[in-house]
């Protein structure tokens, strides 16, 4: 059967088609475009959103970083100051050291050699002392020409040399 | 005029009509199916110059509608284009014509408009809950319900026949001017057979219209220059009947009611179904 319907009316069932139509057209469209797309452009805009944090963050470390050297850097500075200053400070102490063992070295060879010096003179003294007491004798009993007693001289001529040796 | 034409009835639960609107709804159901799922095919991360446009037209919508209704409801978009998308290529589809728009008729349009106002009572029987939707409608005062209650019945009926009268009105009056040019032109032509040497005048000034429009380069004088040269011929050639005046002026016409009216009716039926339902489902503030 063919017809017109009226121009202004309401057909259930044309309504009834097109409510289906427009519930699959927005089914279909939902799960095949919008939200495929939607996902799509909410994802780049994650991804970039991320990558800028990112960038971001790499630029803040990279300079934390270079913070970090100059310090490190610095510090080094420091220490190698410290180093040389100390060096020189002990190399300083070590020279004094060195020339204080040396001169008391010396002073103690000068102390024994004049103590042997002044041994080795009482030493002689005595034995001059000795001698001219037997050479004294001698000349004396030279002189004398006889055998005298011989304690009595020693005695005399002791006496001699000791008044001698105060008087030199 | 008539409304829609009746195909064939199915004979089940006492006559299903198949009319002109089912099936151009159908088709451009089917139409919009398959167009969404291409473009919705093969997504990249780089976009390719269809992924582009696709991308553009979506956030587009997005930001209508978020801007329209809130961020909270930007879960409406793919309803709202739906909306859109078929609103105008059921009133475009009329251009073909093979079809007749599925929105020059009030069931369509009608049943959009009830879609729109079940989802706005919905939404707020799911903000305030039922009793809560019940005393929305003595709201400011309870005095003021009988006008609520009539202005809700209102809402959807205003929308359907806006749309509806817009594209069939359109139609109707294409139709309107296609009689009256063929009309014109058989009035004209019968006027001008009864003389020969009033053709021939005719036929001449036409020459010499078409002659000065194209040294001159001046567009109205080539055309009506064209306008009087078939004139004149076919009154000579004694054919009477041929309704020449129809050809380009409805065009031009056709450009502001298929074209303009038929994208603005369905900017503006998506636009009151955002603002109403967006009106009916307020921002979670308080949550």
């Amino acid at each position: 059967m063919t017809g017109f319907e009226s121009f202004v009316g309401v057909n259930p069932w044309t309504a009834l088609f097109t409510f289906c139509n427009m519930l699959i057209t927005f089914a279909v469209l939902k799960h095949f475009l919008f939200k495929p797309v939607k996902q799509m452009i909410d994802d780049r805009q994650q991804e970039i959103d991320t990558m800028y944090a990112d960038a971001a963050q790499a630029k803040q470390k990279a300079a934390a970083l270079e913070e970090e050297y100059q310090e490190h850097l610095k510090s080094i500075k420091a220490e190698q100051d410290a180093m040389l200053r100390d060096a020189t400070i002990r190399a300083q102490k070590r020279e004094e050291e060195i020339l204080d063992a040396a001169r008391s070295e010396a002073q103690a060879i000068r102390t024994a050699a004049e103590a042997e010096m002044a041994q080795e003179r009482k030493k002689a003294v005595n034995d001059l002392k000795n001698e001219i007491g037997g050479i004294a004798v001698e000349i004396a009993s030279k002189v004398v020409e006889r055998e005298i007693n011989k304690s009595d001289h020693q005695a005399l001529i002791d006496e001699f040399i000791r008044n001698v040796g105060d008087a030199s | 005029m008539n409304g829609p034409k009746i195909y064939y009835t199915i004979p089940l639960f006492g006559g299903i009509p198949i009319t002109q609107t089912i099936v151009s709804s159908f088709v451009v159901m089917v139409c919009l199916c398959i167009a969404g799922i291409l473009l919705g095919r093969h997504l990249e991360k780089r976009p390719s110059r269809r992924q582009v446009l696709v991308e553009k037209g979506v956030s587009m919508l997005y930001g209508m509608v978020e801007d329209t209704m809130g961020k909270h409801n930007a879960y409406w978009t793919p309803y709202i284009g739906a909306l859109f998308l078929s609103s105008m290529c059921g009133s475009y589809i009329g251009m073909t014509g093979i079809f007749r728009s599925a929105t020059a008729d009030l069931s369509t349009t009608l049943t959009w408009a009830l879609m729109t106002s079940f989802l706005c009572w919905g939404c707020s029987i799911r903000a305030n809950g039922f009793v809560g939707w019940l005393k929305g409608f003595t709201e400011p005062i309870v005095v003021m319900t009988p006008m609520n209650l009539v202005s809700e019945i209102a809402q959807p009926i205003s929308m359907a026949f806006r749309h509806f009268g817009n594209i069939a009105g359109g139609g109707v009056l294409t139709s309107l001017l296609y009689t009256a040019l063929a009309t014109a032109s058989a009035a004209l032509l019968g006027l001008l057979g009864k003389s020969i040497p009033v053709s021939v005048v005719v036929l001449a000034a036409g020459v010499a219209l078409l002659v000065s429009g194209l040294q001159k380069k001046k567009m109205p004088r080539k055309i009506l220059g064209i306008v009087f040269i078939a004139t004149g011929v076919l009154t000579l050639l004694g054919l009477g009947g041929v309704p020449y005046l129809e050809v380009g002026i409805p065009g031009i016409l056709s450009l502001y009611f298929d074209v303009f009216s038929g994208g603005v009716q369905a900017l503006v039926f998506s636009l009151l179904t955002t603002v109403y339902v967006g009106n009916a489902c307020p921002a979670p503030e308080e949550a």
